[in-house]
């Protein structure tokens, strides 16, 4: 359970949260005016990246307000939090801070707790 | 008579204290264990093992223990206690498990001597078929001989959750532990000291190993590290807890036992759960014995060697005078030192290193005191009955003999308890010196001190401690540590003896718990299982309660050697949370029963009530489902009989659950018109508007009423169930894509208690109940509301139906909610008036087809599958879900789409989920899948037209309106022919609706 710092409110238990995928995906302008192809891809597809994911948080359980992070999927640590009225970080801010867990290669994942 | 006791123990009270086992009456101290309690009155055998219902007794001393699993009768039947760690009381009531009938004739024993069927993979390659036998008869048989205790008893937990904020958390208050906690007493930290016993101290109290810190005894020691502790402004001390958890952010679980040695009160909480976050993780949680596999190995008797001085010296009891030590190390010389202060004397001392590699100490120390020593040999296995009799040594030069003993001491070395430090996704490393794993590389802010982290040297302790808390900035503590036993450790590789004697009672295991054996491991590996993951599956190796924590490093030095490989690369299997198992009372603590989820009741309950409704569940709603007229009536009758009334006359529904949203702001009907399919511009002020939600895929979310009272000011209702999600659904379109609307959004479902009111005669009631309001057609058309005062509360009431009849819907404040529900009953007997409930409204909606949303759709469902194309604003530039409607599979026409069905024969009745064929009888064997068309989503007897009704999702179904298909049935392959028909099987033209 990882604690979540809300910008209205400040830290709370992940719980009182709701995530809501992926970050900065904008819902196009004229949806009419876009083939199956490109309305499916804003639909349905997501990233989903080992490493620097820029994601919605919802404060569902508390203020209800609407945010953005951006965590570390690998070692599921927030890095940073921002309001949807900031702009995006850029991701070169937090290229130092990756650290995989027990070693794990960059892409998959098993048990790897053993150092060789 | 009584075992000996050690009487320099401290941590025993000489308070006599009655104990039951069995059925048998003996004496204990008060701060015994059930299993030193038992071991002073000599009793070995304890219970049966899982699989072979092999007599076993205790093995350990402590959280490892694989064998001495208890019920506790007089704790609601607590079963799989661990005898080695639940504290006595007066009056405990205790029983063996896993025996019928009795402990020492068990009637399951022969699965020993039916033991080759049992061999690993013995479920998956036995219990493959016929058809059927697995839930019949192979299921109820193995649930009846294999398995552990029996379920505890009904009862009702009072366990809580603590949350705790600490700078450091230090696991385990043994040396290490107190020596960091001695270090940081008045700093500025914040630190909690978790320790599983009833008391600190760990390997100071377990073993004789430390003789003196600091000139003083060690009991002392620990009692003054623990007074300075307790005066200290900044640590706190948690006994009888177990840290079981380490999760990502240092964020630990831990579990208190309060009641330990105390019988419980049923008012308190028993258990605390503590959620404990802190900044710095001090796991100093020690180390563990592990065994060594010979034969017989799990006979009562055989005990760890840890173990047996850990009786000795933390609970005073000294289970045999006469003990065989088997060792592979260093260590358990401070075992024979505990005997030979008592005037006990081992009976033999066997030691698999080399000659040349053991302590002189150890040789001179066993000579003086005329023990018989065996140097390079090893414990070939021991036989008895129902307890160790006979040791066989295998001796240096190979040669096997055999010695009289009734208990065997085997210690096969110690594995730093990584448990935890691996939780926290820690890197650990095979260390040759100490032939185990120990902790390398931390992920998070953790720490490992002592012999957790693979130091074994009590000379080194304070060096390592002072090193590693160095960055706290703390004083330096060098403490005058002063051993019984070398300081150096020293350990030669032994997993498993070779067995020189077979017969079908000679088993060398692995894993006491699950009964696993060496062989088992062996067979898998020529079976394919190589990998150490699968391994463990297929054999169900370190899978039982215990976790393989005294056999899990020994089954990877085994498996190693059998593929001829090194053990870090062989690799451990994954350790997952629990540590040790936790009870579900523990996790649940204050959410059971009426607490753990609210209950929401409608202002008229206690009307609904009074009248014999019986309640449905709707999301956190109780709704009426229908209402009992008569004790008697069914279900079927009420639902019956309050449809027909309400089409003939009259009848009312306590629609408050439904949700209500109030949308206002300049950009109120701009939100509105993207947010629902329907159109919104044109429609007049005080009218209102059935309407559909759309996710953004295009399929049915939600429906609801909107009411316009203006361009900037809406009402919409939304399903009782998907309030929530709709109001959710609003609010984050609104804040993350258009939050430039001026749109404020309110939910308002109960602030108005609503009721539906619909029939032929509902005008009349309603004129009477509402003297001053023109119900006629004309001033009150269908579809339109209206707002005046009541009482000085606003009252709205809209022209609108669920049922298909003249209706209307009334939203008042719930203060006045039940006198307005009863006035209108007052009127409403003249008229016949009925109270109906979900049932009959379901039933009411399907007469006239009308869809529900989760009942016809499934989140796979667009409008126009549902004929709703009408509902959509197709001259709107965009809407949610607007752009999917046109993809090309949501185009496509031969999508499932809604049909009404009803059968041929009049008198049959189509069953809700049925599948809908074109196939007249189904095949009496199916072999290929039969071709479906599409699942019948709602099924009802109509009272009002005397058959069965029903809709039905369908392949390509506008196109087979008239067809003759058949319905699958659950009685048997002769299926209900059907027709296809227009779904709305009442008033098609909407007079009723709109007169």
């Amino acid at each position: 359970m990882i604690l979540i710092d809300c910008p209205y409110c400040g830290e709370r238990e992940q719980s009182e949260f709701t995530n809501g995928g992926e970050a900065h995906v904008i819902r196009p302008k004229n949806p009419e005016a876009l083939s199956d192809k490109e309305w499916g891809q804003y639909v349905f597809y997501r990233s989903n990246p080992k490493g620097i994911f820029y994601e919605r948080w919802n404060h569902s359980h508390g203020c209800r307000k609407w945010f953005n992070a951006v965590r570390d999927t690998s070692t599921d640590t927030i890095l940073k939090i921002y309001k949807l009225t900031d702009n995006r970080p850029d991701i070169s801010e937090f290229k130092s801070s990756l650290k995989s867990p027990s070693g794990e290669p960059a892409v998959g994942s098993g048990n790897f707790a053993v150092k060789k | 008579m009584p075992a000996l006791r050690n009487k320099n123990c401290n941590y025993v009270s000489n308070k006599e204290i009655n104990i039951t086992f069995d059925g048998k009456s003996y004496s204990a101290y008060d701060g015994d264990t059930i299993a030193s309690a038992l071991l002073r009155n000599n009793i070995r055998l304890i219970g049966r093992s899982f699989k072979y219902h092999r007599p076993r007794g205790i093995y350990t001393c402590g959280i490892e223990e694989p064998n001495a699993l208890v019920q506790i009768l007089n704790e609601h039947n607590e079963p799989n206690t661990r005898a080695t760690i639940k504290k006595v009381y007066e009056g405990i009531n205790i029983n063996s498990q896993n025996r019928w009938p009795s402990l020492s004739f068990d009637v399951g024993s022969i699965n020993n001597f039916l033991s080759p069927i049992f061999s690993a993979g013995f479920y998956y390659k036995t219990f493959m078929g016929p058809k059927g036998f697995w839930k019949k008869i192979y299921e109820p048989l193995i649930r009846r001989t294999a398995g552990l205790g029996k379920p505890p008893k009904n009862f009702r937990s009072k366990s809580i959750h603590q949350n705790h904020n600490v700078d450091i958390l230090i696991v385990g208050g043994g040396l290490s532990g107190l020596i960091a906690a001695r270090k940081l007493i008045n700093t500025d930290n914040e630190v909690l000291i978790v320790e599983q016993d009833s008391f600190l101290g760990g390997i100071l109290k377990n073993s004789n190993k430390v003789k003196k810190i600091d000139g003083k005894s060690v009991f002392d020691w620990v009692k003054e590290t623990e007074k300075l502790i307790l005066e200290s402004k900044n640590i706190k001390i948690l006994k009888n807890t177990l840290v079981t958890t380490y999760n990502f952010t240092n964020h630990l679980i831990a579990l208190e036992d309060k009641f330990a040695g105390k019988d419980i009160d049923t008012n308190k909480a028993e258990l605390i759960l503590h959620k404990i976050r802190t900044t710095q993780t001090i796991l100093a949680n020690g180390h563990i014995e592990r065994f060594i596999s010979f034969r017989n190995n799990d006979l009562p008797g055989v005990m760890l060697a840890s173990s047996f001085e850990k009786y000795i010296e933390r609970y005073g009891v000294v289970p045999d005078e006469k003990p065989v030590i088997f060792t592979n190390n260093s260590s358990t010389i401070s075992l024979v030192k505990s005997l030979i202060n008592l005037n006990c004397k081992p009976g033999a001392y066997i030691d698999s290193r080399k000659k040349k590699d053991i302590e002189d100490e150890t040789k001179d120390y066993l000579s003086k005191n005329n023990i018989p020593f065996y140097p390079e040999s090893e414990v070939e296995g021991c036989e008895g009955n129902k307890k160790v009799e006979k040791v066989y040594i295998r001796s240096s030069n190979k040669e096997i003999s055999s010695i009289n003993a009734s208990m065997l001491c085997s210690s096969g070395g110690f594995n730093p308890d990584i448990h935890l430090f691996t939780q926290s996704k820690g890197l650990v490393k095979w260390d040759d010196k100490i032939i185990s794993f120990k902790p390398d590389t931390a992920f998070q802010n953790t720490i490992t001190l002592g012999s957790v982290s693979g130091n074994y040297e009590f000379k080194n302790l304070c060096n390592e401690i002072n090193k590693k808390l160095s960055f706290l900035k703390v004083n330096d503590l060098n403490l005058d540590i002063e051993l019984n036993i070398r300081n150096d450790f020293s350990i030669s590789e032994l997993w498993e003896t070779k067995i020189n004697k077979t017969s079908k009672w000679a088993k060398s295991f692995i894993d006491l718990h699950n009964d696993v054996t060496t062989k088992d491991l062996k067979q898998a590996i020529n079976e394919g299982y190589d990998r150490i993951e699968h391994l463990k599956r297929y054999t169900t190796n370190s899978m039982g309660t215990d976790q393989g924590k005294i056999s899990s490093i020994n089954s990877l030095g085994i498996v190693s050697k059998i593929l001829k490989k090194k053990i870090s690369e062989v690799g451990t299997t994954t350790y997952r949370p629990p540590y040790a198992p936790l009870s579900f009372a523990a996790i649940a603590g204050r959410s059971t029963y009426e607490y753990y989820d609210p209950e929401r009741k409608t202002p008229i309950h206690n009307w609904h009530t009074k009248n014999n409704a019986v309640f449905e569940d709707v999301g956190q709603w109780k709704r009426p489902w229908y209402y009992k007229k008569y004790e008697t009536e069914t279900m079927h009758q009420a639902v019956q009989r309050e449809s027909k009334q309400t089409r003939d006359t009259a009848g009312i529904l306590d629609g408050s659950t439904l949700g209500k949203i109030e949308i206002k702001g300049n950009d109120a009907l701009e939100f509105m018109n993207l947010m629902y399919t329907n159109a919104f511009t044109k429609m007049k002020p005080m009218t209102s508007r059935y309407a559909l939600m759309l996710g953004e895929d295009g399929m049915i979310m939600d429906d609801g009423i909107i009411c316009k009272i203006n361009d900037k000011h809406f009402i919409a209702t939304t399903t009782s169930g998907g309030a929530p999600k709709v109001f959710s659904h609003m609010e984050e379109f609104l804040q993350t894509e258009w939050p430039h609307f001026q749109v404020y959004l309110n939910s308002i479902t109960e602030q108005f208690t609503t009721f539906n009111i619909s029939g032929p005669k509902t005008r009349e009631i309603m004129s009477k109940v509402f003297n001053k309001i023109d119900f006629s057609n004309q001033s009150f058309p269908f579809m339109t509301f209206k707002i005046f005062d009541y009482k000085n509360t606003q009252v709205r009431i809209m022209r609108a139906s669920f049922t298909g009849e003249l209706g209307y819907e009334i939203y008042i404040s719930p203060k006045h909610a039940l006198e307005l529900w009863e006035l209108i009953f007052k009127h409403g007997k003249d008229f016949n008036l009925v109270s109906y409930g979900t049932e009959t409204m379901h039933l009411l909606r399907a007469e006239k087809g009308y869809v529900v949303i989760g009942q016809e759709t499934d989140g796979t469902v667009t409008p126009i599958d549902i004929n709703f194309n009408w509902m959509i604003g197709k001259k709107k530039k965009d809407f949610i879900g607007k752009r999917s409607l046109t993809r090309s599979d949501t185009a496509r026409k031969d999508r499932k789409q809604l049909v009404g069905i009803v059968p041929l024969d009049k008198s049959q009745f189509i069953e809700e989920g049925q599948h809908v064929v074109e196939c007249e009888n189904l095949p009496s064997k199916i072999k290929t899948p039969v071709e479906y068309l599409g699942h019948v989503s709602s099924s009802y007897h109509s009272p009002n037209l005397n058959h069965c009704i029903s809709m039905a999702m369908i392949k390509n179904g506008n196109k087979l309106m008239g067809k003759k298909l058949f319905v699958s049935t659950s009685k048997g392959t002769k299926n209900i022919p059907v027709e296809v028909v227009n779904p709305v099987f009442i008033d098609p033209e909407n007079k009723r609706l709109v007169s």
